[in-house]
This record gives C-alpha cells, sequence and structure tokens, in this order.
C-alpha cells in the first residue's frame, strides 16, 4: 500500500474527517497527505506534488475556492485534479467551484464509493 | 438626529417649491398687469400711480429670486423668514393698490384674505404663525393707510370723499372694526386647519418611520433565521459525514473484522445518517424556498424527459418492492422551467407513491398538455386520502396515517417543497383522491408558446 495508486493531498480543517478519509483512501491504495488550512495546503503542494488534490470549501484563513484558483492559476499545479469538497449543497457553490477549475464536487455526508469513483475517474 | 435633519430637509424642499410657485404667479400678475396698462395707455386712460406699483411688486420679486437661487439657505428659520418677508411686501403691494383704488372706497381689500389664506397653504406647522403675521400687517397697513389719509398727511387719491368728516370718521370706524375681525378670524382658521394638517402630517410620518422600521427588523430577523437554519444544517453535516464515513469504515472490514450481526446495526446506522442527511437537505431547502433564495435556472425543457429521468432514478426502490412503474408520455412536451427542480418534483411525488404503495402494487407516472398548461403526475394505487386531509397534505411536518401503512419514513416535507417549487413557476398543485383507491398527485406548469 505505497504509493503505486497516487498521492493525494487533504486539505481538510476537521481532523476526525481526515482521519476518516486517510484510513478510507489508504485502505484502497493510496498515499494521504494532509493540511488543515488554506496557506497549509499551497505549500505541502509545492512540496508534494500531489496527483490529486481534495479540497474543503470551509477552510479557516483561506477558503476552499481561493486555494482552487491559486492552484489552477499556477502552471505547474494546474494540471492536478481537484476534487470540491464541502457541506455545502446549494448550485450556486458548486458553480462557483466549477468556474474556479475544480474538477469535481463532493457534498457532505459523502457516499464512500462515490468518492473513490470520482477519484478514479480523475486520475484515469 | 440624521433623520430629523432629513425631515427638515424635505420641508424646507417643498417650502422652497411654493415660494418658487408664488415668485411665479408674481411674475404672471405683473405681466398681466402691463398688459393691462398698456391697454389702458392706448385708450387713453390714466394709469397713474400704477406706473409705480407694477415696478415695486417687479422689483421685489426678483429680488426674491434671485435670493432663491443663491443656495444660501440652509436653515428651516432662514427660508421661513424669507418668506414671510416677502410676504409683507405682497401686504404693502396690496395697500398700495387699495390707496390707488380709492382707499376707504376701493373693493380690493378682500385682496388681504386671499393673501391670508395663500400664506396658510403650505406653511408647515413651523410657519403656521405667519397667517396671524400676515393679519397683523395686514390690518396696520390698512387702517394706517384709512388713518393717514383721513388726517390728510397723504393726498386722497381717486375719488374723493363725499362724506362729512363725522361721516367719514364713523365709516372708517366701521371699516376697521370690520375689517381686522374678519382678517383676524380667517387667520384663526387657516391657522387652525395648518396646524392640524401639519399634526396629522408629522403623526403620519412618524408611523411611516415606524412602520419602515417594524419591517427591515422582520426583514433582519428572518434573514438570521434563514442564515441559521442554513449554518445549523451545514454545521450538522460536518459531524455527520464523520459518523458516516467511520461506520462505514468500520462496516466494510477495514479496520478489522465483523461479525454478520454487527454489520447489519452499522448499516442500519449508515442507512439513518443518510435519512438525516436527506432531513436536513429538505429543511435547508424549505428555508430557501420560503426566502425566496432558490434560484431557478429556468429554460425550455422536455416534461417527459424530465419525468423518465425520476422514473431511472428511483427505479431500483420500485423493484425493491416488486412495483411496476407505468408511463404515460404524449411525445415531446416542451415547457418553461428548471429541469433540475421539476426533476425533484417528481422524485418526490414518485418517492411518495412507492412508499404509499403496497408491494406488487402499480404507480403511473404521466405527462398531459391542456390548451392552457402543462401538466405532470403521479399515479398510485395506494391507500388514497381523505377529503380533509387532502388540503392539508402540502403543509410542512404534516404526514398522513393511514392503516397498514408501516415502514414509511420522513419529516412530511417532501410536498411542501413540491409546492414551493411549483408555485416559483407560477404553477399549482393538487391531488385527487378516493379513500382505499389510490391518489393522483398533480401539478401544472403554464403553457409557453415555443418556435421550434
Amino acid at each position: 500500500m505505497s504509493k503505486e495508486k497516487g498521492r493525494i493531498l487533504l486539505i481538510e480543517d476537521e481532523q476526525d474527517m481526515v482521519e476518516a478519509v486517510r484510513i478510507r483512501l489508504e485502505a484502497n491504495g493510496f498515499e494521504v497527505i494532509a493540511a488543515s488550512d488554506g496557506p497549509e495546503g499551497l505549500s505541502k503542494a509545492r512540496t508534494v506534488m500531489p496527483d490529486l488534490v481534495i479540497l474543503d470549501v470551509m477552510l479557516p484563513k483561506m477558503d476552499g475556492f481561493k486555494v482552487c484558483r491559486m492552484l489552477k492559476f499556477d502552471e505547474k499545479f494546474a494540471k492536478i485534479p481537484i476534487i470540491m469538497f464541502t457541506a455545502r449543497t446549494q448550485q450556486a457553490d458548486i458553480a462557483r467551484g466549477k468556474e474556479m477549475g475544480a474538477d469535481a464536487y463532493v457534498t457532505k455526508p459523502f457516499k464512500s464509493e462515490e468518492l473513490l469513483a470520482k477519484i478514479r475517474e480523475l486520475l484515469g | 438626529m440624521s433623520e430629523r435633519n432629513n425631515g427638515q430637509l424635505l420641508v424646507i424642499h417643498d417650502i422652497k417649491d411654493k415660494i418658487l410657485w408664488a415668485i411665479k404667479v408674481r411674475y404672471a400678475i405683473v405681466i398681466l398687469s402691463v398688459a393691462i396698462m398698456c391697454f389702458a395707455f392706448y385708450n387713453r386712460l390714466d394709469i397713474g400711480l400704477s406706473l409705480v406699483l407694477v415696478p415695486f411688486v417687479a422689483a421685489y420679486n426678483i429680488a426674491a429670486h434671485i435670493i432663491y437661487r443663491s443656495r444660501k439657505i440652509y436653515y428651516l428659520w432662514q427660508i421661513i423668514i424669507l418668506r414671510s418677508v416677502f410676504q409683507v411686501f405682497d401686504v404693502l403691494a396690496i395697500t398700495f393698490l387699495v390707496y390707488i383704488t380709492g382707499g376707504l372706497e376701493s373693493p380690493y381689500w378682500f385682496l388681504y384674505l386671499v393673501l391670508i389664506v395663500i400664506s396658510g397653504f403650505g406653511a408647515y406647522s413651523y410657519a403656521a404663525f405667519s397667517v396671524f403675521m400676515i393679519a397683523i400687517f395686514s390690518a396696520i397697513f390698512y387702517l394706517g393707510l384709512l388713518l393717514l389719509t383721513y388726517q390728510g398727511v397723504i393726498p386722497t387719491y381717486g375719488p374723493g370723499f363725499m362724506l362729512s368728516p363725522q361721516e367719514l370718521l364713523r365709516s372708517i370706524f366701521n371699516k376697521a372694526v370690520f375689517t381686522t375681525v374678519s382678517f383676524f378670524l380667517f387667520a384663526a382658521t387657516i391657522y387652525y386647519f395648518t396646524k392640524l394638517i401639519g399634526e396629522q402630517r408629522q403623526q403620519l410620518s412618524q408611523k411611516n418611520k415606524e412602520l419602515l422600521g417594524a419591517l427591515s427588523e422582520l426583514k433582519d430577523l428572518d434573514r438570521l433565521k434563514d442564515e441559521f437554519i442554513s449554518n445549523a444544517s451545514h454545521e450538522l453535516r460536518t459531524p455527520l459525514s464523520v459518523i458516516r464515513e467511520n461506520v462505514s469504515l468500520v462496516s466494510d472490514g477495514i479496520v478489522g473484522s465483523v461479525s454478520e450481526k454487527q454489520r447489519k446495526l452499522l448499516m442500519s446506522s449508515q442507512a439513518n445518517v443518510d435519512r438525516l442527511a436527506h432531513i436536513l437537505d429538505n429543511m435547508l431547502d424549505i428555508s430557501k424556498i420560503e426566502s425566496r433564495m432558490l434560484a431557478l435556472n429556468r429554460q425550455h425543457a422536455d416534461l417527459c424527459e424530465v419525468a423518465a429521468k425520476a422514473i431511472e432514478l428511483l427505479g431500483k426502490k420500485a423493484q425493491d418492492k416488486k412495483m411496476s412503474v407505468e408511463t404515460r408520455f404524449p411525445g415531446r412536451v416542451v415547457a418553461w422551467f428548471d429541469p433540475d427542480q421539476i426533476m425533484r418534483v417528481f422524485i418526490n411525488l414518485l418517492d411518495n407513491a412507492i412508499k404509499f404503495t403496497r408491494e406488487g402494487g402499480a404507480v403511473m407516472v404521466g405527462v398531459e398538455v391542456s390548451p392552457r398548461e402543462v401538466r405532470g403526475y403521479v399515479r398510485d394505487d395506494g391507500v388514497g386520502i381523505a377529503g380533509e386531509d387532502r388540503a392539508r397534505i402540502f403543509d410542512r411536518f404534516i404526514r398522513i396515517d393511514a392503516d397498514g401503512m408501516v415502514g414509511r419514513r420522513g419529516a412530511g416535507l417532501g410536498l411542501s417543497i413540491c409546492k414551493g417549487i411549483i408555485e416559483m413557476h407560477n404553477g399549482r398543485v393538487w391531488v385527487e383522491s378516493d379513500l382505499g383507491k389510490g391518489s393522483r398527485f398533480v401539478f401544472a406548469l403554464p403553457r409557453v408558446e415555443v418556435n421550434e
């Protein structure tokens, strides 16, 4: 269970959520690196070069939309797929996420099969 | 404080408007007088002292106009004093007119009364005293004129007095009493009404202010309520997703083996978390629909296609209950609506129909076209709904209890969400039902002409 399937950066402030997702993803053969806020997420993205980013919308210091835009703006990271991960279901939020360049959207509470399916789809 | 200033500013603007009108009226009088004088001059009539009167009126009117346009008037008291000064000039002009038209004999003293009435108009209760001021000045000027001409200080103009000094004095005295009393009676009447109207106006604006305040307070409260519901439901979602994920990690055997019995319990927890999340979704939607925050994304779309998608999504649920889902689609039925929202209506209605129909029953989903509407409906052969319940069924949190139905779940929000969505589309929704024979839920959307 090393990194044969891919390295995922999980930017999420809720520690319990991070643990739950980490266990699930690691069980499915992904390597998980966690960051608990926007700036930390950005700096970790630079150091570890993940294959995919899972990004919570409501983050302390810098919201997920902004992080998403900054990642997509940077040529080095633009090709990394981003899954926006949030409690909100508003159409407007989903539209905004897509506008900022998010590749997929998963609403909480999510079904793990759904999240895994999206990850597999985006990692090809 | 600022609101008070604002109110005063409005009063100033209003009084300024009326002063402008007075200025225009004076110009009109001057022009008319000049025309009359020209006519008189042409016919060799005596113009006399009106050659002085007309330029006098024109002069102070121009002065009033200049001051009015100088924009140096900031305070209410300034404008009220200005207005009063020019009204005193008006009194003076009328006195002059009375003098040149015969003094005691002149019929033009009624102009004083006219001026009193006019000064009452548009004088807010702030300036209501001005009617008394006009009355006092009228009395002083008029009586002064009569006495001065009687004393011979100023020469009599026009027809001379044909009376003996004794009779003349009595006549002057009578006129003096009569005019003074009538001036003050008029002034008092006008003052009373001006005050009354002013007070009513103030009360009204006070009430308006209170009402507006209450309205904005209510709006704030409503917004807070919506925000609260929205936040609460978001806040609840994160722990819910942690619970769900943890439970599913355990039940999937990822963190250690679980017995079949344990797995069953965990699956049930998971299903209940989903149910809770669904109720949260619905509550959030209801609050959005009620606060009109739900933005519709309307487009020309095929109602049958939307219905078919809803059936596809719920197909498994129907299969699980061994139910058949029939369809009645008359081909393409295009209307102007938000496909996502209308799909939710179909899903909610179909979900209910499946829920309330016994195993092996039949459900029908259909679309109809009438001259004015397009309709979608879902029919079941379930227990039906009693007449008294039919009206309530679309209300929030209403769940109708029927015998023999077990395992029904929900917070009673589905139908009120349907109703909200349909009403936002300017449509209507209703139920046709006979107890024991099933029911048919119908919604109608206004028909639009489509050029295809």
